[in-house]
């Protein structure tokens, strides 16, 4: 016993040290080592950006793939590797920005001043306006050439959303001086829409070098599985060895489960993208304690359960009973009506329609409070007003729609704690 | 990279000495024997007097221009003082490439005499520096050893083709009997019998036609070095003028009447009216500045379907002659200079080089002009090039051009008066009355880079002339000045008002380059019409030089009153063609064989047939040289780009990653789209709400075996879908009722799925 405690001791240690091995690994926070599955891209881009950071030639690079595909932990890798090289360290500016944050030029050539650090060159001078920024910004960029200026990586994350700022000028610039010899410079966006370039205007169309790396994963399911072993297992050099031994072994025989590969394979199913597949393992991660110190099925069964719960439903679930009389009531009349919108009297109706068929098992509610548990609803979002020019309309023949199939009506009848009988039968009968 | 000179400049004083020798009163001009030149500082007057050979100011400090003095006049008012010369070269100035063509390593002292008809030899008399000895040697004997640094020696002659023994006869001024020894430093007294110079002038056109049209022939192949270049342009010019005088005939001032209001006028009247008091004699002097008072013209080579508008003067008008076309045809010659410059620079090993040539899709022109343009473009380009040198007449333009074959000259090659400048002005606006002028330079070194530029934001510095550079926003040689707002913003009107009015004060003519001029749209135009507004204006000596991508623009957004005040001349530039295509790929590569024939006939054909854009074009080349690169290390043969290797990059380039796209998706994503098509099928519509796809989702989920989604999970994969832009979505918060079309068409959604 004595022992086993003394184990435990280490175990906690053990799973605490793992649990955050884990975490960096599955937040994001810690790049792979090595990109998976994306190798030839990853040699392209090194070699695009070698070519800049050390031969001094200007280029222009677009990353184009869908969420969570990996694009900016490409862009990450090659970056380290790049930055690993000491000339190149010394050498390279990197300029970060993000469509999201840099909402229209102006503010997205502040960031560029203050990331090349040309406050100071600035001084006091107050610039005026967008264009004495920008002229001043190209002139930096301009006087430059190929062989003595430093190079300058411009990495635009969301890259789509630069595209819609005003005649898009920071992109032509940019762009432009890629093009010309003029200071080195790497343009790499980032940007999961496929027509980004549908989206440039011609003059800046033609100033890109239409170099498009798509990160299109193809992975079969039996290296997706593979990809889950590799996430999941501790690396060699963990401070406790038999610790490590026995979550590997936890982790090989957890991917060998049957029940563990359909979860994968749904989860597989719905998408191929890591970023899911983390949030999954991170769930089933978190639940590993000292009392059982190894990863197991129930673990990730119920990471699934909790990650592909549809989320009405469980609204559904918090409803008092008037409320889901009403649910159903609506539902009566989508059926009823082929979808048509509804008002608050027709649904009261048809609510008043069951209670006298089955007065015997629900209270007689009061006008009012069918109205407010209506109500209830409608800030649930459950129903919505039809959006209509007519806003002077009484409030009970206001036509609304429910937001809910038909589907997610009955399963959460199903498992709604204590339903009476009379209110289960009414939902499943064709009509009121 | 342009230099700016920020010299010290010596305040110089000119005068006469003693009294005009002799009087024209047609020219109304003022012969004169001798100068003397007083500087600043020095207690002794330099005086230069006829026969003598002296120094001209020019962009090298250290090697001034050097020329025999063979006239010397002034104008009625006695303002301008003008010389006539008889220009030397130096080594340095003769093209790089010719100058092998010597034989021998040239001596440090050693000058050539310059026998080019073409050349302008009128000078600002404010220009010459002071007066140098200078030595005849005859051919067969050396340099003679141990004299001073400053003798000059020269030996033989260059006629800008070759070197050739001096007759040293030539030496002599035209009148020599009556000229003083070269190199005596006494002042000349005796009289020179005056010419009638109306006659010789018209002599002297038809020289310089005939001159420059040999020159025209000769130097569309050859790089010209900037001093003759400059030289040669300001001649061009001034002959233009010269045989549009001998000219002006009814057919001239039929097209006149056209252009301007000034009815039954000769063209020397309309000039004459235009200029005020200025008499014919000034514009002649006018025409001839320093060689540092260059004013050059960029354009920027950018996209193809470009539209030139071109707002000249109202009393430029298009010459009927044909002689001279063809003699500015010839001038456009200078171009070639930087090229060169940059060839050699380029000489790299053949991949590096190659790539890095291409990459620089800059406006650089290369020497050999890349590719012909269509023949209506060459009309149009020289219709432009005739208004800009018939403003030559009021105005003093000096273009650097280079002279391109005929018919295989690139048009905006030609346009390109300022063969290297890659300088150029993009005018962009940001708010509505505020102007952004964009100058760009780039790589190209050019001797002559001081230019001339309206900056329409601050027209406080407008250039002055010989001094250096123009803009306030001009980089300096260091860090770039910022510019300091020290007045409040001003109206575009008010700013180009101001601008003119001190332009005025210049003897220069501007020449005003916008471009992506459509972005300078605004509600009201304002910035649009004072910008053509401007060279309508008397004494404007503006050029206004737009580019825009969009072929109708004054018809599409310019309103009547800017439309009206556009000049007539427009250019198009369509899409290359496959054949314009190979020879600009060609001429990057610099003949370096790095391309199969066949690689790059399928690239420029390949491009020709979709776009015609050649940064494209040089994109494709540079990419299957990377390509040819990484796989180089393979079995590759030739080590040259095969067509596979463009093949590869063709298809990079131009394959829709759609398809791809679609046969990546994970297992619901594409049953999603499954469900959408039979959705749209169901409904006959290209339109379905979430709702009603997600039944058919959950219908296809069953029929293929698969655990039917729920809804949320549903929502994120259209959501996923909708976010690479598969599908076009309405906002989400739509939830249920997010109508849902697709952006890719049918049929290739179920290609893509049935390739599976």
């Amino acid at each position: 016993m004595s022992k086993r405690r003394s184990a435990a001791l280490t175990g906690a240690q053990g799973v605490s040290l793992a649990q955050k091995l884990l975490r960096e690994r599955l937040c994001h926070q810690k790049l792979p080592d090595q990109p998976v599955g994306l190798d030839s891209q990853y040699k392209h881009m090194l070699e695009l950006l070698r070519r800049t950071a050390v031969h001094g030639e200007s280029n222009s690079v677009l990353i184009v793939g869908p969420r969570g595909s990996g694009k900016t932990m490409l862009l990450g890798c090659v970056l380290r590797e790049l930055m690993s090289l000491r000339e190149v360290q010394k050498n390279v500016l990197l300029v970060e920005l993000n469509g999201l944050l840099q909402t229209d030029d102006k503010i997205a050539l502040k960031e560029i001043t203050r990331q090349l650090h040309l406050e100071n060159v600035v001084g006091d001078k107050v610039f005026g306006s967008f264009a004495e920024n920008l002229a001043f910004l190209l002139e930096a960029l301009k006087k430059g050439d190929k062989s003595s200026s430093r190079p300058v990586l411009f990495v635009l994350d969301e890259f789509d959303l630069f595209a819609h700022h005003k005649n898009q000028t920071l992109l032509y610039n940019l762009l432009d001086v890629s093009q010309s010899a003029q200071t080195p410079v790497a343009v790499v966006g980032l940007t999961c829409r496929l027509d980004v370039l549908e989206l440039l205007e011609k003059r800046v169309k033609s100033r890109f070098s239409h170099r498009q790396i798509h990160l299109f994963s193809s992975l079969s399911f039996s290296q997706y599985v593979d990809v889950v072993r590799a996430q999941l297992s501790l690396p060699p050099d963990f401070p406790d060895p038999k610790f490590s031994d026995e979550w590997n072994h936890s982790v090989t025989k957890l991917c060998d489960d049957k029940t563990v590969e359909e979860i994968l394979r749904r989860n597989f199913n719905g998408s191929k993208d890591f970023r899911s597949l983390h949030s999954l393992l991170f769930l089933a991660v978190s639940r590993v304690s000292v009392s059982h110190s190894t990863l197991r099925e129930a673990d990730l069964i119920e990471a699934c359960r909790l990650i592909s719960a549809d989320s009405k439903a469980n609204v559904l679930h918090g409803l008092s009973i008037l409320e889901l009389c009403l649910i159903i009531a609506m539902k009566h009349l989508n059926d009823t009506y082929d979808g048509e919108p509804f008002n608050f009297q027709m649904v009261h109706n048809e609510f008043k329609k069951f209670i006298q068929r089955k007065s015997h098992s629900i209270h007689k509610f009061e006008k009012p409070v069918v109205m407010k548990a209506f109500e209830h609803l409608l800030q649930l979002e459950l129903v919505r007003p039809v959006d209509s020019g007519v806003c002077k309309v009484q409030r009970e023949y206001q036509l609304m729609r429910l937001m809910l199939e038909h589907g997610q009506v009955m399963e959460a009848l199903q498992k709604y704690p204590q339903c009476p009988t009379d209110v289960k039968q009414w939902a499943l009968s064709a009509f009121g | 990279m342009s230099r700016y000179i920020t010299r010290l400049r010596m305040r110089r004083a000119y005068k006469w000495n003693g009294r005009p020798v002799s009087k024209d009163r047609k020219l109304k001009r003022q012969y004169y024997e001798s100068m003397s030149i007083s500087v600043e500082g020095k207690t002794e007057d330099v005086t230069v007097s006829l026969g003598q050979y002296i120094l001209i100011e020019g962009d090298d400090d250290d090697n001034p221009f050097v020329a025999q003095l063979l006239k010397l006049y002034t104008d009625d008012s006695g303002k301008k003082k003008t010389a006539v010369v008889q220009w030397f070269v130096r080594m340095c100035e003769v093209p790089q490439n010719k100058r092998k063509l010597l034989g021998r390593d040239p001596h440090p002292q050693e000058i050539f005499f310059y026998q080019d008809r073409s050349c302008d030899n009128e000078v600002d008399g404010e220009t010459i520096l002071g007066a140098v000895q200078i030595e005849y040697v005859p051919v067969e004997d050396p340099f003679p050893k141990g004299k001073s640094k400053g003798i000059l020696f020269v030996k033989l002659l260059w006629d800008t083709k070759s070197f050739r023994a001096l007759n040293p006869e030539l030496m002599q001024p035209p009148q020599s009997s009556k000229s003083p020894p070269p190199s005596s430093h006494g002042t000349q007294t005796r009289a020179l019998p005056t010419p009638d110079l109306s006659v010789m002038k018209r002599a002297m056109s038809g020289i310089l036609t005939r001159g420059s049209m040999s020159t025209g022939k000769m130097s569309s192949s050859e790089a010209e070095s900037l001093h003759s270049a400059s030289k040669l342009s300001a001649a061009k010019a001034l002959s233009a003028k010269r045989r549009s005088r001998a000219v002006s005939g009814p057919h001239v001032r039929k097209k006149l009447d056209l252009c301007s209001p000034s009815k039954n006028m000769t063209r020397d009247d309309v000039l004459g009216e235009i200029l005020d008091e200025h008499t014919e004699k000034t514009l002649t002097s006018k025409l001839n500045t320093s060689p540092t008072g260059r004013i050059s013209i960029s354009i920027r080579l950018t996209r193809l379907n470009l539209n030139e508008e071109e707002c000249v003067s109202p009393l430029s008008s298009h010459s009927p002659d044909k002689p001279r076309l063809t003699a500015y045809d010839k001038d456009d010659a200078t171009r070639a200079r930087t090229p060169s410059r940059r060839k050699d620079a380029l000489r790299e090993p053949a991949l590096a080089a190659l790539a890095e040539e291409e990459h620089e899709y800059s406006p650089v022109q290369t020497a050999a002009t890349p590719c012909s343009k269509r023949k209506s473009a060459q009309l149009e380009s020289s219709r432009i090039r005739k208004q800009l040198n018939l403003l030559g007449n009021t105005v003093d333009l000096q273009s650097d051009g280079e002279d391109g074959d005929d018919d295989d000259c690139f048009v905006p090659a030609k346009i390109d008066l300022q063969s290297s400048s890659d300088e150029e002005e993009e005018a962009k606006i940001d708010s509505e009355d505020e102007l952004i002028v964009k100058k760009r330079r780039g790589s190209g070194t050019s001797r002559s880079t001081e230019k001339t530029r309206v900056s329409a934001r601050t027209p406080r510095k407008t250039p002055s002339k010989k001094t250096a550079p123009a803009t306030p926003r001009t980089p300096r040689h260091a860090t770039p000045s910022i510019p300091s707002r020290s007045a409040p913003a001003k109206k575009p009107g008010n700013v180009l008002e101001e601008a003119r009015v001190s332009c005025q004060k210049l003897q220069e003519t501007t020449v005003l380059l916008v471009d992506e001029l459509d972005l300078l749209w605004t509600r009201k135009q304002n910035v649009m019409y004072n910008l053509f507004d401007w060279p309508t204006r008397r004494n404007a000596r503006l050029v206004v030089l737009t580019i825009a991508n969009t072929m109708d623009l004054p018809e599409r957004i310019m309103i009547n009153r800017v439309a009206s005040r556009l000049g007539l001349t427009r250019m198009s530039f369509q899409p290359y063609t496959f054949k314009q295509l190979q020879q600009i790929i060609t001429s990057r590569l610099n003949r370096v064989k790095a391309f199969e024939e066949d690689a790059l006939q399928l690239v420029s054909r390949k491009v020709a047939a979709l776009s015609g854009d050649a940064r494209r074009c040089l994109d494709i080349c540079r990419r299957a040289t990377e390509i040819c690169e990484h796989s180089g290390s393979q079995k590759n043969s030739s080590g040259l780009v095969g067509m596979s290797h463009v093949m590869e990059a063709l298809d990079e380039m131009f394959s829709s990653s759609y398809i791809a796209a679609i046969r990546c998706a994970s297992v619901q994503e594409q049953l999603f789209l499954r469900a959408v098509i039979a959705e749209f099928r169901r409904l006959g519509l290209e339109e379905a709400t979430f709702q009603q796809v997600f039944v058919q989702h959950q219908a296809l989920c069953r029929v293929e075996g698969l655990q039917p989604v729920n809804v949320s999970e549903g929502l994120t994969v259209c959501q996923r879908l909708g976010s690479c832009r598969l599908l076009l979505l309405e906002g989400s918060r739509l939830d249920l009722f997010l109508r849902i079309r697709l952006n890719v068409s049918q049929d290739d959604v179920l290609f893509a799925l049935k390739a599976d």
